[in-house]
């Protein structure tokens, strides 16, 4: 038979999600495993195995997506790579200044991040490129051995290297890099200019850095996973999902590990992006809802936004990604009262082990899960399937505990605690929007992950949001965001000239080499049969006006690449609309231009599989304490919602691994694709 | 609390202080966003408040923007206004006639009042350092002015906005008298979307709880701050806590300016006395604080205490309301009009050491030992050999780095004082302008020993490409007076800047006014370290080792400061044990460094307070003159080897009073 099945894996911190599609665009099965954290591949081992037993051989699996968070594990966990560093002479301590500025300047205790390489594994080696690309001091190939022996004799596997100015000839750092590939084959090496060639040291160095420091166990893991897939039947190329929401090849993916490193918060939006453009809603903000915190992200036409200023762990990251922020709390934070006797939710979290008090792993100390429960809003007995019954007594006694200190019955302080969790959570949104321009009360409120739905409406209440939309599947966005996920990669190309420096003929060259480098990765990505419907390429410009120190973005038309005057003129609409002036006489600077290129894979158009006929209880109810006094909320099986038939709030629908709270104010009904639709009313 | 009768206090002003803050904190994203200068999106040197109707601060941003904005004193402004009304919005940048809300000319203000169903129920305020706002040089600020009017435009608060309505003449003076009206214009309408915000946030809360729970709240959240804050005061001991640090403040040949306070604690009541503190100085450097109680720039120390001890403490104006302070007129510290006060911060930053100081001794195991202290800007002015136009830009922000602290080390390369800061890629400046960064790095031992070692300061050198290149370095502190050790830690090492010049020779440049450079010169910055803390013989060895690798610490200073020798790069733990065991003895609570100490053997604080007191008679317009021609001379009388004696003051004063013609 002809291969046909599309294949998402998302492996988790807890969970490994699997999700199948076919040829006609409908997902047919889903399925969770645990994950197994010392060789994540295992699980998806497992889920191939399990797969097989519902008739979906692994051989006919045409598209293989999956996304891993080894990378950013190993980075924030620092089990990576010994790595070693070599740098321009004079520059040792790029990755110790960073850019100086601190964290938390209120905090007398704290400290900047230590550096992944540290000060006595960066060589200095004696070249130097001037701001042109000229040689100002050779490259001296001897000094490199040298340095490279000695860093060896350290212990050190892995290699960055990072000089000046190679973003605008990489000439030195490329005979470097290969140097050292052939004579110490042995290193994992990468040099910045190859991976990402922007002006800026600290952040290029630092690409480079966490590339080698992830890169030999990244390597290392795709080449099993590609050799167990393969032994077990797999034909399909193996994908991995990048930060900017696409995917590329495993073998690119072993080369350039750092660009896989916020893939995970980024499928879940690019699940949820697609979503949204099946439901109809042009302007989402997604909101994923965990253990710890809320990821959030907004999405306007189906579109991801993108962010060049991203973080991962205690580093930037300037290559672009999906723009995803945490926020406030989640289904773990901890509640308690500080020294002035005032009610305090997180930031400590109870994470999964003890976990909530209701787990009855010996956690005490009552979390916004246990409230939920607490409430009514969560059944003890239901969660995820009824698999783990949770202990409401214990939630109760732990919550119980802390109302004592300050005169507070324990629904009462249940309650309280949802209330305190929504304004952290408002705390954090309301400003975020802001720095993106956006009034969150013209989106509509896309909420996934564990507790996403239990708590999407509570917090659309309080930002004045009266749209909700929660997928059918809250559990497997990102899996579902393999699936849908481009071909898509980056290029970007430091020109760093004002107007009146360069000329139509040079921007057009730079962004056609750019092109060139976009089309030339989409045809070797694409060689292992993967199946396009089309493709094309965008461009943009960080510009400003002459002498600013701040960049703004602006889209380039392609038909308008080498056109200075048409560009300006759209730099400055974009000007005016941020900052309500500008200045269409003044020269300005074209400082990096930009081309993503975009292959298009086919979509999925049914989000679910078919429902199993299994007998569907009725409508029920249960109280639920909710402003302050015991309500009937309607209790319903997500399954069974009927569609276009109004839920009113309160009311409560169960599905495997989540809960969907309604209050009053709101009410639900299902679309055509199986989304919970909710408005206010 | 003040909301005790209502039975969910503790819940409530927990969600309001979340509100609150997040409209705060939205306020500044709309400055961040909308706002169009450099100092807005590089430095951050930008500000959001929420006021009481009594002035009083109760919500104030965090994540962007400046931080010292509990105690700034809104009354004034209030006050200033007799007929406020929904849809004004006041303008000012003065400091004086703002009772020290606003602290130089750069700084624009808006305030707007919040009236929610007719009823006035706060006041939103907002800044923006501007990159101009007239005056004698390009940026308005330098530390030679002598007068404020050398400074820029000044505006007392006056309505921009009349019940919504522009008064067009008013932003035409403005924008009329400054070299970027464009910028300013933009910057000012960035901060009136701020106040929009705020107005729009503050409604909703209103209609959300009702304008009596919200304005009962804010006192709530008040009261919640103050509680916190007597609570770490009460753990203060009772007692007077004297300590002084130095401005060097030489850039034209001046003695160092003291910063004196008598911190003072009863129960959980702190009081700061700066009585003593050097009378107002020619320059820039004048404090303006009017002598507003807890003002804003005399206690980001203490507020940076409070939020080390609870990360979660609301920041606001309660947290102040326990200090009290007195600054005299006429002093650095609450100058006279028309003072000139552009480089006021740093004045600010030298306070946070007095007043870390003052802490310290307090709470020896709580408190840092001083960091660098300094925010000195490097700015070049060139003309481009290649496209003959003129440049003019930053090379980097040098701070330094900061203190070693009663657990861990200090911070290399960055201090707290200005830990908002970011600095210039390498990559860029060469861009930008001709020059080449031969070298950007940490610069070893220059940290101060102890247990726990200071930060290392930055050692930036900078060769310059282009004929006549003009270098001014605005703000560099600490090259005479270190900054301190704490508890038996040394003091971090002197900063200072060099010339090396085409040819070869090198000379040290002092403070930099201003400097011209040839091609082939470089410059090379060397910024102190902070002070260690704590006796450097009981560091564990294996740290020195970790620093001598890692090249902070030359192997030659690990057996001097630390009596740690080494065998390669392993401890050598006989020879370690031998130096060691003459273990000098417990070191002083402060190490000031011998600079510092020869200073003070031939000026001891009573000699000092006399002076200052015997000063306090003369005019103000020549007390600056008189007290630095007055310590240049008694010092050479006493010629290095005895101290100035108190009683002998008075006399030279009357002296030089009949010099210059003043009645003895």
């Amino acid at each position: 038979m002809a291969a046909r099945y599309r294949l998402g894996v998302d492996i988790g911190g807890t969970f490994t999600d699997v999700m199948v599609a076919d040829e006609a665009g409908a997902v047919v099965a889903t399925l969770k495993t645990p994950s197994v954290p010392g060789a994540p591949e295992e699980a998806i081992f497992t889920a191939l195995r399990e797969l097989r037993r519902a008739d979906i051989a692994t051989e006919d699996v045409a598209l293989f997506v999956h996304g891993t968070t080894l990378g950013v594990n190993t980075l924030i966990e620092r089990n990576g790579a010994t790595t070693g560093l070599l740098v321009t002479r004079g520059l040792r301590d790029v990755l110790e200044i960073r850019r100086l500025r601190l964290e938390n300047t209120t905090d007398f205790y704290g400290d900047k991040p230590l550096p992944l390489v540290p000060r006595d594994l960066v060589e200095e080696i004696d070249e130097r490129l001037l701001s042109d690309g000229s040689v100002y001091r050779p490259l001296d190939p001897d000094q490199v051995r040298a340095a490279v022996r000695r860093l060896i004799a350290e212990g050190v596997t892995a290699l960055a290297v990072c000089f000046m100015h190679a973003y605008k000839n990489p000439a030195h750092e490329r005979q470097v890099r290969d140097l050292i590939r052939a004579e110490y084959p042995t290193l994992f090496v990468c040099a910045s200019a190859d991976l990402w060639p922007q002006q800026r040291e600290y952040e290029r160095c630092l690409v480079a850095v966490m590339n080698a420091y992830i890169g030999r166990r990244m390597a290392g893991y795709f080449r099993n996973l590609e050799a167990g897939a393969v032994t077990r039947g797999l034909r399909a190329q193996v994908l991995s999902t990048k930060s900017n929401g696409g995917v590329m090849s495993a073998a690119r993916a072993a080369d350039e590990p750092v660009q896989t490193l916020l893939s995970g918060p980024a499928s879940g939006v690019i699940g949820a992006a697609h979503v949204a453009r099946l439901a109809g809603a042009p302007g989402i903000v997604t909101v994923d809802m965990g253990g710890t915190s809320a990821d959030v992200s907004v999405v306007v036409d189906g579109r991801a936004a993108y962010s060049t200023e991203n973080q991962v762990g205690d580093f930037p990251v300037i290559m672009p990604a999906v723009d995803v922020s945490s926020i406030g709390a989640g289904g773990g934070s901890i509640a308690w009262l500080d020294a002035a006797g005032i009610l305090k939710v997180g930031p400590r979290s109870a994470g999964a082990d003890p976990g909530p008090a209701c787990y009855g792993r010996g956690g005490t100390h009552p979390t916004v899960t246990d409230a939920y429960v607490h409430l009514g809003i969560i059944a003890p007995d239901r969660f995820l399937g009824g698999q783990m019954p949770l202990d409401p007594a214990l939630a109760a006694a732990a919550l119980a505990d802390l109302g004592k200190g300050i005169n507070l019955g324990s629904r009462e302080i249940a309650q309280a605690i949802l209330d305190v969790a929504t304004s952290n959570m408002y705390a954090q949104f309301t400003p975020l929007m802001a720095r993106k321009g956006v009034d969150p009360r013209d989106f509509t409120l896309l909420a996934y992950g564990g507790a996403g739905p239990t708590h999407a409406f509570l917090l659309a209440k309080e930002v004045g949001i009266g749209k909700v939309l929660i997928p059918p599947l809250p559990g497997t966005l990102c899996a579902l965001g393999c699936i849908v996920a481009d071909l898509r990669n980056d290029f970007v190309h430091t020109l760093y000239r004002s107007d009146h420096q360069t000329s139509d003929a040079a921007l057009e060259e730079a962004f056609a080499t750019l092109e060139g480098q976009g089309r030339q990765w989409l045809a070797e990505e694409s060689a292992h049969e993967i199946p396009l419907e089309s493709s094309f390429v965008l461009y943009s410009a960080d510009m400003r006006y002459e002498g600013q120190a701040f960049e703004i973005e602006v889209a380039v038309p392609g038909e308008a690449r080498g056109d200075r005057a048409a560009i300006a003129r759209r730099f400055h609409e974009a000007y005016h609309a941020i900052f309500g002036v500008s200045d269409p006489r003044a020269p300005v600077t074209f400082v990096n231009l930009r081309a993503s290129v975009v292959g298009v894979t086919a979509k999925v158009t049914r989000l679910q599989p078919p429902a199993r006929r299994s007998a569907v209880p009725a409508a029920q109810t249960r109280s639920v304490f909710i402003d302050g006094q015991l309500r009937d909320a309607t209790v319903v099986q997500r399954a069974s919602l009927a569609p276009d038939g109004w839920v009113v709030g309160p009311a409560v629908l169960e599905q495997y691994d989540t809960t969907t709270f309604v209050p009053p104010g709101y009410r639900v009904r299902a679309d055509a694709f199986g989304n919970l639709v909710g408005e206010a009313v | 609390m003040t909301d005790t009768d209502d039975r969910d206090a503790p819940v409530f002003l927990e969600i309001l202080h979340n509100r609150l803050q997040a409209v705060a904190e939205e306020m500044a994203s709309v400055v961040l966003r909308t706002g169009f200068t450099v100092f807005v999106k590089e430095t951050g040197d930008f500000g959001a408040t929420l006021a009481t109707r009594g002035g009083e601060v109760f919500a104030a941003p965090l994540a962007i923007g400046t931080t010292n904005n509990p105690g700034k004193p809104h009354r004034p402004v209030i006050d200033a206004i007799p007929d406020w009304a929904e849809g004004d919005v006041v303008i000012t940048n003065d400091p004086y006639s703002t009772g020290g809300f606003v602290t130089h000319l750069a700084d624009l203000y808006l305030i707007k009042p919040i009236f929610v169903g007719g009823r006035l129920l706060c006041f939103a305020a907002c800044f923006v350092h501007s990159s101009d706002v007239g005056g004698k040089v390009p940026g308005s600020i330098s530390p030679t002015c002598y007068d404020l009017f050398q400074e820029g435009f000044r505006l007392r608060p006056v309505k921009l906005y009349e019940r919504g309505r522009l008064n067009e003449p008013i932003l035409r003076l403005l924008l009329d008298n400054c070299r970027i009206p464009t910028q300013n214009w933009g910057d000012l309408k960035a901060l009136l979307g701020c106040l929009a915000t705020a107005e729009r946030r503050l409604q909703q809360l209103a209609d959300r709880y009702g304008f009596d729970r919200i304005d009962r709240g804010i006192e709530g959240v008040l009261a919640w701050a103050e509680r916190r804050a007597r609570q770490f005061i009460q753990e203060i001991p009772d007692g007077e806590y004297v300590f002084w640090d130095y401005l060097e403040a030489d850039a034209w040949g001046g003695a160092p300016i003291r910063l004196r306070c008598r911190m003072h604690v009863r129960g959980s009541e702190l009081y700061l006395d700066f009585s003593g503190t050097d009378h107002q100085v020619r320059g820039a450097f004048n404090l303006p604080s009017m002598n507003q109680k807890a003002h804003y720039m005399f206690v980001p120390t203490l507020c940076r205490y409070f939020r080390t001890r609870d990360r979660s403490i609301p920041y606001n104006s309660g947290l102040v309301r326990p200090v009290h302070t007195h600054a005299p007129a006429g002093s650095l510290l609450n100058p006279r009009p028309p003072a000139a006060v552009g480089v006021r911060a740093a004045t600010m930053i030298r306070l946070m050491d007095v007043l870390l100081g003052a802490l310290g001794q307090a709470l020896p195991e709580r408190i840092p030992a001083a960091g660098a202290g300094q925010a000195c800007i490097v700015l070049l002015a060139m003309h481009d050999p290649r496209s003959g136009r003129r440049r003019v830009g930053v090379i980097q922000p040098i701070v330094g780095g900061s203190g070693g602290r009663p657990m861990r080390d200090g911070i290399d390369g960055m201090d707290f004082c200005v830990g908002f800061l970011r600095n210039v890629p390498a990559e860029t400046l060469e861009t930008d302008m001709p020059v080449l960064i031969e070298h950007y790095g940490l610069r070893a031992d220059s940290a101060g020993p102890g247990r726990y070692r200071g930060g290392v300061g930055i050692e930036l050198a900078v060769r310059v490409l282009a004929p006549e290149t003009v270098l001014t370095a605005r703000g560099m502190e600490r090259t005479q007076l270190r900054p301190w050790g704490r508890e038996g830690g040394s003091p971090g090492e002197l900063g200072c800047a060099i010339v090396t010049t085409g040819r070869g020779e090198r000379r040290p440049t002092g403070k930099i006014d201003e400097l011209l450079l040839q091609p082939g010169d470089v410059i090379t910055f060397r910024s102190q370290g902070g002070g260690g803390y704590g006796n450097p013989y009981t560091r564990d060895p294996e740290a020195v080792a970790s620093d001598v690798r890692r090249g902070l610490v030359s192997p030659e200073a690990a057996q001097r400061d630390y009596g740690v020798a080494l065998n390669g790069r392993a401890v050598d733990a006989l020879r370690t044990a031998a130096l060691r065991a003459r273990v000098p003895e417990a070191g002083p609570a402060f190490a000031f460094g011998p600079e510092r100490d020869a200073l003070e053997a031939v000026w001891p604080d009573p000699a000092r307070m006399a002076l200052h007191r015997a000063l306090d008679g003369a005019p103000a317009s020549v007390r600056s003159y008189m007290r630095e021609k007055l310590m240049r001379e008694m010092a050479a009388r006493v010629g290095g080897v005895g101290a100035v004696r108190a009683q002998d003051v008075a006399d030279a004063v009357r002296e030089l009073n009949a010099k210059i013609g003043l009645p003895r």
